[in-house]
């Protein structure tokens, strides 16, 4: 078998789409066609999907159009065993949506507390300096997981939906060449 | 419920799992092999980093402890074919020196087998599931052995811009022994080199147990259970002997699997706790535990990974998540002054995007969107494992919280001392020596506040007897004779290189001798 007949085991869609819920159905959407087409979010608040897509744009420019809050949400609302999160692999007990809702809350807790406003509201610059300071665990009164590991944590989400699916290796100019390429099955 | 009882039951599916049920079942023994994952189709394994992470575990029952907290997540398994599904199927051996730790520095253990027991091994899974690499060149640090059934695989420029700065070093940097295949084999298909293997090779290039030893066995008629939970061995009134195991099917149904013989090779964390929950009034501390040493003496290698930055081109996506080279060069276990233990080293790995990302934690915003463009054309990674000294303190034990069956959950605590401390950082320094020497723009230490760690080894060590161990060199328990452990839960030390060569050939030479002497283990 060639390499190119190898490769035909690549089939279906370009991009990897997950299981969200539009009504009552369940579409397959990539996370940026579900923040396109606004779907409703099952498990995060809108303050929580605020400061996640305010966080997750801080640290990976175009995490918010690329879907980051979707994805995080529909990934939380699943069973652990079925998430795709880098928390799985970062050791983070289940249930992931206490552990999200924890970060979310450290991150504006601390952003109040120092800003008197939440993070989705201060300015550009006042959020980049935010997160470098979490990134060093150097924020007074943080009360949470340990800023070091949030940043870890949401930096490699939001690093997923901008680079990691097939249309982030082609802004890189990577061939990303699959064998099996995401599709609708997982 | 019961299922009819069978010869053997394998719990783990995983390179010794794998292994056992091929062999045993090949032998006419019938089969059963329970897993914890899903029995995934080969089409299942789809080249994401992020659909990869599927194949790991998602929480419990391992919960972890102390300064150096393994990276269990990240080294499990959450399917049939175990961690063998999802790894870099690196193949370098142990060295002699692995086995002789105690006689020849006073340290550590002794195995009570040498390199000359297992290598026979070494070239029978060569031959069975097939290995990639140049073996009269390992000859500098080994003993001869047969030639591999393979060429080694291809070199690519991630790789190949290695070769300078480890030969100013005076290392020599030799082919990666790999369990893929560089050329066709049994009609398994050649590498295409795309660098997804740690999402799963579907087309069977990576020697996972799907395509090899699993697949063997199912040939034979074993049978593979998916998402069945294993949670105590069961035994006989008398204590004397494992009469099955009982487990949590797909649907959480309680079953029990009647067997001759019992295989625990469900990794060096989950086979200590299956021990320790099954104890009994005639065992209190847990099977095969009257000496309290189940648990003991986890061991991991850390690593130290040196960057270097390119201008030119060098493909970093491709070629193979197991590195090109690899070298022995600073294997000796006393080679770098205050510091003890072996380090091994490999060079030029495929990089994905999380992979750029990750090289520099560092960066976020413009700054990492700038640097992922750099990293997507000129990056690349030199990796030195180190090892770990068997430490009593380090070990799994249960803790009070109950996993969905409400049997107790585990701690698997672990610390490095200052020899590792001191072995990890004059790997740093040796990394960066060699990465300043080649043609790199720029190049820098992966270090961080957490000491990285691989491979997990140990909880039911070899021994000579029941005063230092819990096995013999079979993996036969010294306490139940049906009771048998695989993987490298047995291993005494651990070496510096990759272990699952190693824990496949000792898995084939304790599955054979089973096998052998059936009669008198099954009774």
């Amino acid at each position: 078998m060639n390499d190119i007949e190898r490769r035909a085991f690549v089939k279906g869609a370009a991009i990897g789409t997950l299981a969200f819920t539009v009504g009552a159905a369940d579409v397959m959407l990539t996370p940026r066609q579900a923040r396109a087409q606004n779907v409703p979010l099952r498990t995060l608040t809108a303050d929580q999907a605020a400061t996640l897509d305010a966080v997750g744009e801080t640290l990976v420019p175009g995490a918010k159009d690329a879907g980051i809050t979707n994805f995080v949400d529909q990934q939380i609302s699943i069973p652990p065993e079925q998430a795709l999160l880098q928390a799985r692999i970062l050791n983070v007990r289940p249930p992931f949506a206490n552990f999200y809702r924890a970060m979310l809350g450290a991150i504006d807790g601390a952003s109040n507390k120092a800003k008197g406003h939440k993070f989705a509201e201060l300015s550009p610059a006042e959020q980049h300096d935010f997160i470098n300071l979490m990134r060093q665990n150097k924020i007074e009164g943080w009360q949470g997981p340990p800023g070091p590991f949030v940043y870890t944590v949401l930096r490699s989400d939001a690093v997923d939906v901008v680079y990691s699916t097939m249309e982030g290796y082609a802004a890189l100019g990577i061939p990303y060449m699959p064998h099996i390429a995401p599709t609708k099955k997982w | 419920m019961a299922n009819e009882k069978v010869d053997v039951v394998v719990v783990g599916s995983g390179a010794s799992g794998s292994v056992y049920a091929s062999v045993l079942a090949k032998a006419g023994k019938k089969v059963v092999v329970l897993d914890n994952g899903p029995d995934r189709p080969l089409t299942d394994l789809i080249s994401s980093d992020i659909w990869g992470r599927r194949l790991k575990p998602a929480g419990g029952p391992i919960l972890l402890g102390g300064k150096n907290p393994f990276a269990y997540a990240n080294q499990g398994a959450y399917a049939v074919g175990g961690a063998a599904l999802h790894y870099f199927a690196q193949f370098p051996r142990y060295l002699p020196t692995d086995f002789k730790m105690k006689s020849e520095h006073n340290r550590g253990h002794d195995w009570p087998i040498g390199y000359e027991d297992v290598a026979p091994f070494y070239d029978k899974v060569a031959e069975q599931i097939g290995v990639s690499g140049d073996a009269k060149a390992e000859e500098k640090w080994r003993p001869p052995g047969k030639p591999y059934p393979m060429p080694p695989l291809k070199i690519f420029p991630a790789g190949k811009v290695w070769l300078k700065g480890a030969d100013a070093n005076g290392i020599h940097l030799i082919p990666m022994a790999s369990g893929m295949n560089s050329t066709t084999f049994k009609g398994r298909a050649a590498c295409i080199y795309d660098g997804w293997c740690a999402d799963g090779c579907p087309i069977g290039a990576l020697a996972n147990p799907l395509v090899t030893y699993l697949g063997e066995a199912r040939k034979a008629q074993a049978e593979v259970r998916g998402l069945s939970n294993v949670t105590r061995v069961l035994t006989n009134q008398a204590g004397t002997r494992a009469t099955g195991v009982e487990y949590y099917d797909a649907q959480k149904q309680r079953q029990v699997q009647e067997a001759s013989v019992v295989v625990l090779a469900a990794w060096s964390a989950q086979n200590p706790r299956i021990l320790l929950n099954s104890a009994t009034d005639k065992h209190p501390n847990g099977l095969a535990n009257s000496n309290k040493l189940v648990g003991k003496f986890m061991m991991t290698h850390h690593i130290a990974g040196t960057w270097a930055l390119f201008d030119e081109d060098i493909t970093p996506h491709m070629g193979t998540v197991g590195a090109q080279f690899m070298s022995y060069d600073r294997y000796a276990k006393t080679s770098y002054p205050g510091a003890f233990g072996s380090s091994f080293m490999s060079a030029g790995t495929s990089h994905k995007t999380t992979d750029y990302a990750q090289s520099r934690g560092d960066l976020f915003g413009p700054a990492l969107a700038a640097y992922m463009k750099r990293a997507a054309r000129g990056l690349t990674h030199l990796t030195i494992f180190g090892e770990d000294l068997p430490n009593i303190e380090n070990r799994v034990e249960l803790i009070s919280d109950k996993d969905e069956y409400g049997l107790p959950m585990a701690r698997l605590i672990h610390s490095f001392d200052n020899d590792a401390v001191a072995l990890w950082n004059a790997n740093f320094d040796q990394g960066m020596k060699i990465a300043k020497a080649t043609d790199a723009k720029e190049c820098w230490p992966g270090k961080g506040p957490v000491m990285p760690t691989a491979h997990l080894h140990g909880g039911a060590i070899m021994g000579t007897d029941s005063s230092n161990s819990v096995t013999n060199s079979y993996g036969q328990t010294h306490e139940i004779g049906n009771l048998w452990m695989a993987g490298p839960c047995i291993f005494p030390t651990e070496g510096a290189s990759n272990p699952t060569y190693t824990i496949f050939s000792t898995a084939l030479r304790g599955a054979e001798q089973l096998a052998a002497h059936w009669g008198s283990v099954a009774g």
